[in-house]
């Protein structure tokens, strides 16, 4: 758009002066349409187009699907234990819990339980991952608001528990671990303890970030009374995970539907009631804290030895029916329904994520906001572009 | 808190590192320490044995060629391809045995969990980047040597932060 040093009266004056002919602007070349991704760094593997009136937004539009991978048909053709590499394919960084709840739906078409121990191990590497995932999302929430030091400090803590499912998985992001039946092996030898020493430091540099991150006035101002979304918006919308929690509702699959030995944690439900970019950048930094929390008592409660995973045919077959569970993932609720017709392989798989319904909120939130507060606003919802498509 | 107090915390948090060790490792001088030999899995008690998920290692005087590494792998990576071998044993009639294709595998350990036999494991080897894709198949004989892997480095806690030791 070029700067204009006369006003418009001038010009077109000046124009008719000439002899040129004058055609007066419209509504519509008031604003301006940009576009946001794909392939900008701003939004990851997604687009969304804006229009712009001066520096305000008036309208948004998402344009999610160019990361989709057809994981739901590619579900049809494997058996169920096949399908658990590609699952986590569409979240790497929180690879444990989007087949958790993967493993829990199929628990219930075959019918087997899962062995306490074994219970408490997913629930432990459950947390880790969700660690691991809101560190990372941290790191590009702090470089998306111009604050490089929230980039790299998220993103070296992070190591911690990496290293942490390592020990645990033996693979760093594509743990592959939770497996119907159970999980894939015990925990090593002396787990426990540098699970504690890393969660206590961890703790510390908690306090840091709030510090350097959290309390700091410029991010204050930047997000403070940004995108706000009330509390009947976000139930009308059907957000969930942090950004639900956000706009004070507390709300969390681990207390409202427990499973596996989620009822006997003691944990609060962190919630914030403004609803505005900093209460949904801050539930998942309090969510990492209870995490701890959540962690230590796990550890705790363990029983010290027993079976971890319930065996399973090698090629097991579903009774015929349907099955729905869900979890709660870094993003939110994350949820598996299937249809079995009784064969090894699945009639039909439908995830449900976070992501998605997260995103929703968008074009919403954006109407009416300035442009320099969309980055604030669109990594605040806490939205994944590749999970979102599936 | 006001916000000059707020300020000052901030670059105090910040500068407080200016002084601390840092967390990161060197890392072809350095490597990590893994736990335990790799992956490995015990089919009698149907769990497996916490370790790292690198390179397989095949034993040949286990394996029997069944195949059943193969056919697990076949909805995942399709890596696994079975191949004849010079080698008379008596367990392994077809005298066939898998080849793994590196450039294909995901390095889920599934293959491990499917061999009853305790002939196919994984290793702490990680290192396997090569010029050509013809490089990254490994044959059965390749897949018989055990890896050097000498990586000793862990994350220390002290109360000045975390290092890598």
């Amino acid at each position: 758009m070029v700067v204009l040093a006369k006003s418009l009266e001038d010009r077109i004056d000046e124009s008719q002066k000439l002899g040129l002919q004058v055609i007066k602007e419209s509504e519509d070349d008031r604003l301006m349409t940009l576009n946001v991704g794909p392939q900008h760094p701003g939004s990851g593997h997604f687009r969304f187009t804006v229009k712009v009136d001066g520096d305000y937004i008036v309208y948004a539009d998402p344009d999610p699907g160019y990361v989709h991978r057809g994981e739901e048909k590619m579900c049809e053709y494997r058996n169920f234990i096949q399908n658990i590499p590609h699952l986590e394919r569409p979240v790497i960084h929180d690879s444990t819990n989007i087949t958790y709840s993967y493993s829990l739906a199929v628990e219930e078409l075959v019918g087997i339980q899962v062995p306490r121990r074994g219970q408490f191990i997913r629930a432990i590497a459950s947390e880790l991952n969700r660690q691991v995932y809101t560190l990372y999302w941290l790191a590009i929430y702090g470089i998306f608001l111009g604050h490089s030091t929230m980039f790299m400090w998220p993103t070296g803590d992070r190591e911690l528990f990496i290293d942490l499912l390592e020990a645990l998985t033996g693979a760093r992001v594509t743990h592959a671990f939770n497996i119907p039946g159970g999980v894939r092996n015990d925990i090593p030898n002396g787990f426990k303890d540098r699970c504690l020493r890393q969660i206590a430091y961890f703790e510390k540099r908690l306090k840091e970030y709030e510090d350097i991150f959290y309390n700091n006035p410029l991010l204050r101002q930047r997000t403070e009374g940004v995108g706000i979304l009330t509390k009947e918006d976000a139930i009308k919308l059907g957000v969930t995970g942090s950004v639900l929690r956000a706009s004070g509702i507390p709300y969390d699959i681990r207390k409202a539907e427990p499973y596996d030995i989620y009822n006997e944690i003691d944990f609060k439900v962190q919630y914030m009631k403004t609803g505005d970019s900093f209460a949904r950048s801050y539930v998942p930094f309090l969510d990492m804290r209870e995490s701890c929390h959540i962690m230590r008592q796990l550890l705790d409660k363990m029983p010290e030895s027993g079976e971890v995973r319930s065996k399973l045919q090698p090629n097991p077959k579903g009774a015929p029916g349907e099955a729905y569970r869900r979890v709660e993932s870094g993003r939110g609720a994350l949820g598996y329904y299937i249809i079995s017709d009784g064969t090894p392989k699945a009639y039909r798989v439908k995830i449900s994520v976070g992501s998605f319904r997260n995103m929703l909120a968008l074009p919403y939130l954006l109407v009416g906001a300035k442009l320099g507060d969309m980055p604030s606003i669109y990594w605040s919802l806490n939205y994944w572009p590749v999970e979102a498509d599936r | 808190m006001t916000s000059a107090e707020a300020f000052i915390k901030a670059i105090e948090s910040g500068s407080k590192h200016l002084v601390i060790k840092r967390f990161t490792l060197r890392y072809p001088e350095e490597k990590l320490k893994f736990v335990g030999d790799g992956y490995q899995f015990d089919p009698k008690r149907g769990v497996g044995i916490a370790g790292y998920r690198g390179r397989h290692i095949l034993f040949h005087d286990k394996c029997t060629g069944c195949q059943l590494c193969a056919i697990a792998c076949e909805g995942i990576a399709e890596a696994i391809g079975m191949v004849k071998v010079d080698e008379q044993w008596k367990h392994n009639k077809k005298a066939i045995m898998p080849q793994i294709d590196f450039g294909k595998c995901v390095f889920c350990g599934l293959c491990v969990d499917a061999c009853p036999f305790y002939a196919l494991f994984m290793t702490d080897d990680y290192e396997l980047s090569s010029f050509t894709k013809e490089h990254l198949i490994y044959t059965p004989a390749q897949l018989a040597i055990k890896p050097k892997y000498d990586g000793d480095v862990q994350i220390k806690i002290d109360e000045r932060g975390a290092t890598h030791g």
